[in-house]
């Protein structure tokens, strides 16, 4: 089978759950994308990215339990599948590959 | 499904109800839970952080930011698979499983699909050659730019007693109308239609023109090629004449331009327009107009109000809001304005009116009832519409019994189709779309066909239709009307066929309730109905056609020529008969104006002694040589004006409903004044039909003329003997009058243009009642076969039994028969009521006698039975071990 490619906002998404474990979904995923790039992302973004996430295959999702805060809503919460861990893992490698073939000093220096 | 959220607490801090709303409304519903609980749960954070009406404002932006694609799919995904969803039905791989299955539905019975889509076509054939002919006939006059502000002045006279409306106006009115009245922006006068000799040099021919006001090409959208609208026709010696004019005599209209032509060969007139060639849809036509002034001029008559002759059209002022004129306020101001420029009407008992009718309607709507508008063309268009729609029906009604018919052996398919979870929408789908394929090889066939007739069909009605492959009307027409009867032809079997219970299908006990029955034989009930319908209709024409060609006139109109009286003719008239006379092949000869199918004019103006001062009648008359009554073998009482009596000038001859009117039991001999001059009649002519017979005869009154100018020269042969006097008629033509193009017509020919559109409904009422009865014994041939197929084992039993083959055939065709006969007992009273109104137009006409329906009824039933017997002796004559051996 071809390989299926992510977007960058769906890569940092898939990541986010994972990092987020049996918690993930809609608005802790939001919010911790916020936390951790510091980037401010609309709630339907992250929605419509879960969702082709979930046509890939790379997600999975169940409903979870109801909150007052939601109004007596379900949670959906996403879990990462096989070929989502997969996929990152690919990802994380071929970066990885390529950061140890750049030869030392190649890159401009940058001082934080 | 999941459970319904329950409310959420209307606390103070809630998001905006519409928001939710819309969200509810745009979001997927099995996406709405979580993308609702996501938001409020955002809002409730917010409300602490920001306060209320920001998070509000906040959670309406939100929401906005769902309206994305894959919140507003509907389809259920992979994931939501807790409920049993259907199979995609439009799948390609089952389309093209259809498309199989139809086209070897299709190929395999090849009876079934010719019968099918033959009688499709023919259906579409004739609606469309229909469909052709109406739009035709509404294009007419529908091109002219200010149509909607264009009025035909008309008037309404009370006369007797009957009020009748006619356009025939004074001559001056056009001129009148256009000083007094503001709201008129343009006005137009325009003559009856006559034909004048153009002379150009050597070249020399008769052409067809008119009069008309100056502003008539500011009126109407006649394109000028040279010449401007305004000057055209303001100069007495001015001449329009049309493109094929201007190519005849002078090569092009840009030669044209400037150059004299000799009218009569007596009068100059100088070109100052030419003029577009005129389109086949207009309902008047002339090659050449001359100017309202020349009219008047050579007309002194036309100054005096009480003569009424030409035609006035106005065109109004665009309102100031650019609505439509107000024509009615004007029609009211307008109403009495012949009373008011004429003292003489004040007193006069005539009652009159001028009245407005839109120029866009006077084609369709000609006929007028008691002084108001009451049909007229429009009626054959309606007549024709209705008829294309049921011809349509009859054979979509074929199609949805041949369909049932072959459900038997698609009852299996259906079966299966069900078994392995075909759900009743995709079935109906998929016969729907079978009808609508077959439906578009018809449409592709009728096409075909209506293109090879459509020559046929222009001659026999006398227009110039064709395709029109550029109008995306006629295409989208042509779409609807196919999608139309594909699905009115495929609903019925798609239903029936979808609804069959699958497990007894496959069972193999198969059985049609008594309603899919009932609804069949109705089906058959109509379409003969219609079918019988037709066939009265057409043989009541037809009779009406044919009595108004074998009717006596009270004239001969046989062997009787036309000529026109023009050139050296009018001074040398008498030289003409005299020599004429000698001829071999001529009786006699003599002229009037008019012809005896039109007479030329009538007047009110006749006094008699004991005349009531409330009395006012309408005589037709006409001016006469000698022989006139010997001309047209007229039965008379008294005499014929003759040479030798002197006072011949103030003799009259009138007819019986002339004497019966003014009511002189004897009138030969009594007076009578016409215009004021005090004369005698001289004879009695036996009534006569001077018109056609729509219309009753009319009293008339025959006056002697000296002057031939511009009448019609009335020639008898001898008959037999026409070629001889036409050879006699034209060298003497060629003699004495050479400037002039020699040309004649037959009287018979002239009176068979009285009745052109009844002879054009006869024959193409003739053609649709034969496609419309074939059409229905194509079904009716398919039903028989179904019925035959039904009942098989049953035959098969039956002649085990020791039944004999007519026994047989008359059990199968007695069911049909009893249909056709229903079908009769509807029809006859319908097709009575039709003809009625139809003949009521004629003033003369036939009796519809029961005989007519005794033979449209046996005319129908034979033919029923021959198409049933087929089948039937078919299935009679089957060996019933074949048919017994599967039990």
């Amino acid at each position: 089978m071809k390989r299926t490619y992510l977007g960058e906002f769906e890569e940092i998404v898939l990541l986010t759950v994972a990092v987020l474990g049996s918690g993930a979904y809609g608005v802790a995923i939001t919010d911790e994308l916020d936390k951790q790039t510091g980037r401010s992302v609309s709630i339907s973004a992250v929605h419509a990215a879960l969702h082709r996430l979930q046509e890939k295959g790379m997600l999975v999702s169940q409903m979870g339990e109801a909150t007052a805060e939601r109004g007596g809503r379900r949670k959906r919460l996403f879990t990462v599948t096989v070929l989502g861990s997969r996929t990152l893992h690919d990802i994380r490698a071929v970066r990885e590959q390529l950061w140890n073939s750049i030869a030392p000093q190649t890159l401009p220096a940058i001082s934080l | 499904m999941n459970p319904k959220p329950p409310a959420p607490r209307q606390n103070a801090g809630s998001p905006p109800r519409w928001a939710d709303r819309l969200l509810a409304w745009f979001c997927a519903p099995h996406l709405l839970e979580e993308v609702q609980g996501d938001l409020y749960e955002r809002f409730t954070r917010r409300v602490a952080l920001v306060g209320e009406r920001s998070a509000r404002r906040q959670y309406i932006w939100e929401v906005l930011g769902f309206i994305r694609p894959f919140a507003l799919k509907r389809q259920r995904t992979v994931h939501q698979s807790d409920e049993y969803t259907s199979p995609i039905s439009l799948h390609p791989a089952m389309i093209r499983n259809y498309l199989k299955i139809a086209w070897r539905n299709i190929a395999h019975n090849k009876t079934f699909s010719a019968i099918n889509i033959l009688g499709l076509a023919l259906g579409m054939v004739c609606s469309l050659l229909i469909f052709l002919w109406i739009q035709d006939e509404f294009s007419v006059d529908a091109y002219h730019a200010n149509g909607t502000r264009l009025y035909n002045v008309m008037e309404r006279q009370l006369y007797d007693g009957k009020v009748v409306a006619a356009p025939s106006t004074p001559g001056l009115l056009s001129d009148e109308l256009k000083k007094k009245f503001p709201e008129i922006e343009y006005a137009a006068g325009f003559s009856w239609e006559d034909q004048r000799t153009f002379t150009v040099g050597e070249k020399f021919n008769r052409e067809k023109g008119r009069f008309a006001g100056a502003d008539w090409f500011s009126m109407f959208t006649v394109p000028l090629l040279e010449g401007r609208p305004e000057t055209a026709l303001n100069a007495p010696a001015n001449l329009a004449i049309s493109r094929k004019l201007a190519e005849n005599y002078f090569g092009s209209p840009q030669a044209a331009i400037g150059k004299s032509i000799r009218l009569d060969n007596q009068t100059d007139y100088q070109v100052t327009a030419v003029f577009e060639n005129l389109p086949d849809n207009s309902s008047e036509k002339y090659d050449y107009l001359l100017s309202w002034q020349d009219f008047i001029r050579r007309n002194e008559w036309l100054k005096d109000w009480g003569s009424n002759a030409p035609r006035t059209f106005i065109q109004l002022h665009q309102a100031r809001n650019g609505d439509l004129p107000d024509a009615d306020r004007l029609e009211a101001k307008l109403k009495h304005f012949l009373k008011e420029v004429n003292p003489r009407m004040k007193e006069s008992p005539f009652k009159i009116e001028l009245f407005l009718q839109p120029f866009p309607e006077g084609y369709l709507y000609s006929n007028f009832k008691d002084g108001y508008q009451d049909g007229g063309r429009i009626e054959y268009v309606r007549l024709f519409g209705i008829v294309a729609v049921f011809i349509l029906l009859i054979a979509c009604i074929n199609f949805m019994n041949l369909a049932t018919a072959r459900s038997v052996r698609r009852a299996r398919e259906v079966g299966v189709r069900k078994v392995i979870g075909a759900v009743r929408s995709l079935l109906i789908g998929q016969f729907v779309g079978e009808a609508l394929l077959l439906t578009f090889l018809a449409l592709v066939l009728a096409l075909g066909i209506v293109w090879l007739l459509l020559p046929v069909f222009n001659t026999l009605t006398e227009k110039h239709i064709t395709f029109r492959y550029a109008s995306p009307s006629f295409w989208a027409t042509l779409l609807g009307m196919a999608l139309l009867t594909g699905l009115i032809a495929g609903s019925y079997p798609a239903l029936f066929l979808s609804s069959l219970n699958p497990i007894r299908v496959l069972k193999g006990s198969l059985r049609f309730g008594s309603g899919a029955r009932l609804f069949r034989q109705g089906l058959v009930v109509f379409q003969f109905v219609l079918s019988m319908l037709l066939i009265i209709g057409t043989i009541v024409v037809y009779r009406q056609i044919n009595f108004i060609q074998t009717k006596n006139l009270g004239y001969d109109r046989e062997n009787l020529i036309y000529l026109s009286a023009e050139g050296n003719l009018v001074d040398k008239y008498s030289t003409f008969k005299q020599e004429l006379l000698k001829s071999p092949g001529i009786q006699s000869m003599t002229y009037m104006d008019g012809t005896p199918t039109n007479t030329f004019g009538s007047t009110g103006n006749v006094q008699w002694p004991g005349k009531g001062p409330d009395v006012s009648i309408e005589f037709q008359f006409s001016t006469v040589d000698y022989d006139f009554t010997k001309t047209l073998k007229l039965n008379l009482k008294g005499r014929d004006f003759s040479k030798a009596y002197g006072l011949d000038s103030v003799s009259y001859l009138i007819n019986e409903t002339a004497a019966r009117r003014i009511g002189y039991v004897d009138p030969i001999g009594k007076p009578l004044t016409l215009w004021g001059k005090q004369g005698t009649i001289i004879g009695l002519i036996e009534d006569y039909h001077m018109t056609s017979l729509h219309i009753p005869i009319e009293p008339l009154i025959i006056k002697l003329s000296p002057d031939p100018e511009r009448k019609n020269i009335i020639i008898r042969t001898q008959p037999g003997q026409s070629r001889e006097a036409l050879a006699s008629v034209e060298t003497l033509w060629r003699q004495l009058n050479p400037k002039f193009p020699f040309s004649y017509k037959f009287a018979d020919q002239e009176f068979q243009k009285l009745y052109r559109s009844e002879i054009v409904v006869g024959t193409l009422a003739n053609y649709f009642a034969f496609l419309a009865i074939f059409i229905s014994c194509l079904g009716l041939f398919g039903l028989a076969a179904f019925t035959a197929e039904q009942r098989t084992k049953e035959i098969g039993v039956r002649k085990v039994l020791g039944a004999s083959v007519p026994s047989i055939v008359t059990l199968l065709s007695a069911d049909f028969l009893k249909l056709v006969l229903i079908a009769i007992l509807i029809a006859s009273p319908l097709a009575w009521y039709a003809m009625n109104r139809w003949l009521a137009d004629f003033a003369y006409k036939i009796d519809i006698e029961w005989w007519i329906f005794a033979g449209a009824g046996m005319l129908a039933t034979v033919i029923a039975l021959l198409t049933i017997s087929f089948q039937s002796i078919k299935a009679a004559l089957m060996d019933p071990v074949r048919s017994l051996r599967t039990e």
